[in-house]
């Protein structure tokens, strides 16, 4: 069964068809169009990147390593006069620019959110591969599909609307009392909007992708491995756990790593209940918080307004920050679904 | 042995229990996601919001409605060449170490945060370039984010194209145009437009790319390209939803609800589409 | 050869379609672009208003109004922040930059705009406080400040009940939610003045600006735009908030509670058409040509302690002649009193006009578009 879901990785197929390598006609005006057509993919990666560089240039020599170690972004005084010096890039008075609170609140979210889909993505996963009746698998299969399209605001109108009330009136109060003696789980139950509402609500966005790429690895592993299992006299469980699971390991963990990179770049639904925090880190699960895509959307209306410019480009340089790290955990995500398509 | 063997059945039957407990709940999420938007959108839906433009906060959707379609639209004229075109060239014409290039740059398309892609177009073309808000504008943000879908499942598509049918149409003596015009694309055509209607899907569903790029107008879209903001349904439900009016609240549910028939739709033909492709694999194999 | 007979048929059809498809693509693009242009000839003189969220009801009853009259101009407005208003119009993007705020010194050094008043403004304190939304809170700067800044913590604090002595016993050991604006505002810019020219601790501090670094306060959360304020103070109890009274409508609908603030004269009042009409005549006459002045703490015993001019940040070169003459032609008709300046549409947000001698300076700087 095709997906529609794409997984990274997925376009790696030998190369099958190729009429025209096979004659001296690829000097026709086909291959020039077409290869006008690649180097405009090449030529606009290479410049987003050249130009994201260029441009946060002055703020990466403004602030140094202190965008990954500080928590106060500060624009500085707009109103004021003279001006705050760094290597010799002028911003206004008093500007900082830390973006460890998005930084932290990026990954925390993230790695929050994995902790929730991760299990129930398998499960799911799994009872789609080994429990459904065949006419229930295609319908299960469609909705699944449908949920990944379901788009960002959608998912940020529904958060908005019931995840946050029910979190700020329900779950927080209830943890905080009862489980307050845990660590991160007690103190202030805040409004709803935080870490746990954008974790829930990054889990249920990036689960689709899991599943289907989970479910995909499943079915491209030989029935036989869990058959003769089961032939062995083990319960179904056993076999899925103890002979087919660890064959896909690695594809498991390229899911994870796909579905992590999604919840990392994720922005509107994450912006709508997030909270919005500046200048503090978390306190709890459910203190206010701040990623980097979302601070790039709702600080630079804020960050225009600065004169000197500085204030831009270091809403640009967390920017690069963010492709920098979703590029590492794609790359990883890759050679790990690579190693496993390999290992079969 | 016996007891031994019952504790396994049972510790079996409890952990599926809990998965197929997890497929009922991610369905039951679903469900309540679905049931929020169509429940408040069918309410919100009135015959008048397809014929009048945005007044301020009240009003209706026809030129959200417009906007995304002549937004979509063109991304889509602007993404098809480039993107096709690319995953032609690498599958037929590239050579071995460009092919890995032009590969690469996708997957590092795809990481490139969707906020980037828009934060981008503003400075380059909006201010620098002094289009201003404008259609181009954000219908080249959806080209670029829509790019590494198309020119992936085309990829793959042209990749899959079987090798035993090419060789036997040159065989045959057909000329390599011929033979890639003739077997090679209606081959990959399903599903490269399968890619092109994901893409389709994830442009319909942005937002972030867009805010700096059409920006927002209450009016119809006029067709100039640049100097002239265009409105679209996802600025309706992320803006609309914050402001403390009923009417907003209801033409942000409206949007949604309008949104989610949009990528139904994709969605459906996406499938018609694979399926198809399917079982034209499946009669050839 | 039966076998292989649809299957090129397809094949052939495919083929075809391709090519049509190809040249239906060019035809299309180019009718894209003709039309383009020809509907960019032809069609009325766009106008984009952005910024304020503030001045965004008046805008929007203003341009309806002016609208109606008048079919060769398009205003779009939007609610987008004063921060957003001032870059754009900056930026050329927008030509009308709405701003609660005057623009900085240094923003002034890197481009000559001009900073035209169009109304007078005030804001409020909102709060959530279940059970006490009905009373009327007396709160001073450096109480506010002190929220702000996480130093006071539950609304039973010694200070808050040091101010509201009647309802002591009633006011709650929560904790407060403080909200602030994410997006750059000129709200966050006239509320951080009142904190910064009422608390040392503060001047020093954050300060004041359209966007300020907001002190670590672990509950703190923060809403883009008055209409998300509104929002977040409605959803979440215990909440504080500060809200521009063009949404007076909202927040009484929402059933939010509003404060007396402190003035300078150590009366506390409630924004009413009577005290902010005070505290702007005691600042017309101080009132630059430039007209960059901030109105907050005004002195006298009348005075409401937070209000301000709406500008309309204008870029005084304007490049094409079709658009200055759509700008000029509106925003003379808004300074006009028998125009924008009736009081029915400024009631309607609880704005005054500006006097005729605000308003004259205002004409003045109109005449400056070029």
């Amino acid at each position: 069964m095709a997906s529609l879901t794409p997984t990274v990785g997925g376009s790696r197929a030998r190369r099958a068809a190729v009429p025209f390598s096979q004659s001296p006609a690829s000097g026709t005006l086909a291959g020039v169009l077409t290869s006008i057509a690649a180097g405009i993919c090449l030529l606009l990666v290479v410049l987003m990147l050249l130009f994201l560089l260029w441009y946060t240039w002055p703020a990466i020599r403004y602030n140094g390593l202190s965008i990954l170690s500080d928590i106060t972004w500060n624009i500085g005084n707009q109103y004021g006069t003279g001006s705050s010096i760094h290597n010799g890039v002028a911003a206004e008075p008093g500007a900082e620019f830390g973006g460890l609170v998005f930084l932290v609140g990026t990954l925390l979210s993230a790695l929050l959110a994995m902790v929730f889909a991760v299990p129930l993505a398998l499960g799911v996963a799994l009872t789609i591969v080994y429990r459904l009746p065949e006419r229930l698998r295609l319908p299960t299969n469609a909705l699944i599909e449908l949920m990944a399209g379901i788009p960002s605001v959608v998912y940020g109108l529904w958060g908005t609307i019931v995840l946050v009330p029910w979190v700020g009136n329900h779950v927080a109060p209830f943890v905080t009392h009862h489980f307050g003696f845990i660590p991160f789980l007690g103190g202030d139950a805040g409004s709803g909007n935080g870490l746990f509402a954008a974790a829930i609500v990054l889990a249920i966005m990036v689960m689709p992708i899991m599943v289907a790429t989970v479910r995909d690895v499943l079915l491209a592993q030989p029935k036989s491995i869990y058959e003769a299992s089961m032939a062995l006299g083990s319960t179904s469980w056993q076999a899925v756990t103890h002979a087919v699971l660890p064959s896909v390991r690695t594809g498991i963990v390229g899911a994870i790593l796909v579905a992590f990179g999604r919840a990392l770049g994720e922005t509107m639904a994450v912006l709508m209940v997030a909270g919005n925090a500046i200048n503090i880190l978390p306190q709890n699960i459910f203190s206010p918080i701040n990623t980097i895509a979302a601070v790039v959307v709702s600080q630079l209306e804020s960050a225009v307004s600065d004169a000197s410019g500085v204030a831009q480009r270091s809403l640009a340089e967390l920017a690069l920050v963010l492709f920098v790290i979703s590029l590492a955990v794609n790359t990883i995500a890759r050679v790990a679904i690579r190693g496993q398509d390999r290992s079969h | 042995m016996v007891s031994h063997v019952k504790r396994n059945v049972a510790i079996s039957r409890f952990w599926w229990v809990l998965c197929i407990a997890s497929l009922v709940g991610a369905l039951l999420v679903l469900l309540s996601l679905f049931g929020f938007v169509f429940v408040r959108g069918i309410a919100a839906i009135r015959p008048d919001i397809f014929v009048t433009v945005t007044q301020g906060i009240a009003g209706g959707l026809a030129n959200a409605i417009a906007g995304t379609m002549l937004l979509v639209t063109l991304a889509v004229v602007l993404v098809v060449p480039v993107g096709i075109g690319a995953a032609i060239w690498v599958t037929q014409f590239a050579p071995d170490r460009l092919r890995i290039v032009v590969r690469l740059s996708i997957d590092v398309l795809f990481g490139v945060p969707s906020i980037v892609v828009g934060y981008f177009l503003y400075v380059a073309l909006v201010e620098t370039a002094g289009w201003g808000f404008s259609l181009v504008a954000g219908s080249l943000a959806l080209a670029i984010i829509m790019l590494p879908y198309v020119y992936r499942a085309a990829d793959l598509a042209f990749s899959a194209v079987p090798r035993d049918l090419v060789e036997a149409s040159v065989a045959l003596g057909a000329r390599p145009l011929t033979t890639f015009l003739r077997v090679a694309f209606p081959w990959a055509l399903p599903g490269t437009l399968t890619g092109l209607l994901i893409g389709v899907g994830i442009a319909l569903g942005e937002t972030a790319p867009l805010i700096y790029t059409a920006g927002w107008s209450n009016y119809m879209p006029t067709l100039a390209p640049t100097h002239s903001p265009v409105g679209y349904l996802t600025y309706v439900v992320w803006t609309f939803i914050n402001e403390p009016f009923k009417e907003s609240h209801q033409l942000a549910y409206a949007a949604a609800f309008l949104l989610m028939i949009g990528i139904f739709v994709t969605n459906f033909v996406a499938r018609a589409a694979v399926e198809y492709w399917a079982s034209r694999t499946r009669s050839h194999a | 050869m039966r076998e292989g007979g649809p299957e090129r048929c397809t094949a052939l059809v495919i083929f075809n379609e391709g090519n049509y498809m190809r040249k239906l693509t060019a035809v299309a693009l180019a009718a894209v672009f003709a039309l383009g242009s020809l509907a960019a000839a032809r069609a009325a003189t766009p106008i984009l208003e952005t910024g304020s969220s503030l001045l965004y009801p008046l805008m929007n009853i203003w341009v309806a109004s002016y609208q109606a009259k008048n079919h060769g101009v398009q205003i779009t407005t939007q609610s987008t922040g004063s921060g957003t208003g001032i870059s754009q119009a900056i930026a050329g993007v927008a030509q009308i930059g709405a701003s609660d705020a005057y623009m900085g010194d240094p923003q002034m050094r890197g481009h000559r705009m001009l900073n035209i008043p169009l109304a007078i403004s005030a804001q409020q304190i909102n709060y959530n406080l279940p059970g006490l939304n009905n009373v009327h809170l007396h709160l001073s700067g450096p109480v506010l400040a002190g929220i702000y800044m996480g130093r006071i913590k539950y609304w039973n604090d010694p200070q808050i009940k040091a101010l509201n002595r009647p309802y002591a016993g009633r006011l709650p050991h929560r904790t407060i939610i403080p909200v602030h604006r994410t997006d750059g505002s000129g709200d966050t810019f006239i509320f951080s003045q009142y904190l910064s020219f009422t608390t040392p601790m503060w001047s020093h501090g954050p300060g004041y600006g359209t966007s300020i670094s907001w002190p670590s306060v672990p509950t703190a959360v923060g809403a883009n735009g008055n209409p998300g304020m509104v929002q977040a103070c409605k959803a979440t109890p215990y909440s504080i908030a500060y809200i521009g009274v063009s949404f007076i409508n909202e927040t009484n609908k929402a059933g939010l509670g509003y404060a007396l603030l402190k003035n300078r004269a150590g009366r506390f009042l409630a924004p009413t058409a009577s005290t902010i009409g005070s505290a702007a005549a005691a600042m017309y006459s101080k009132t630059p040509r430039d007209e960059r002045i901030s109105l907050v703490f005004a002195p006298g015993a009348n005075s409401y302690p937070i209000i301000n001019y709406e500008y309309a940040i204008v870029n005084p070169h304007q490049k094409s002649a079709q658009t200055r003459e759509a700008l000029v032609k509106f925003l003379s008709w808004v300074l006009d009193h028998n125009g924008g300046q009736q009081m029915h549409f400024l009631n309607a947000v609880h704005f005054l006009p500006l006097p005729g001698s605000i308003a004259k300076l205002s004409r003045t700087q109109i005449a400056q578009i070029h």
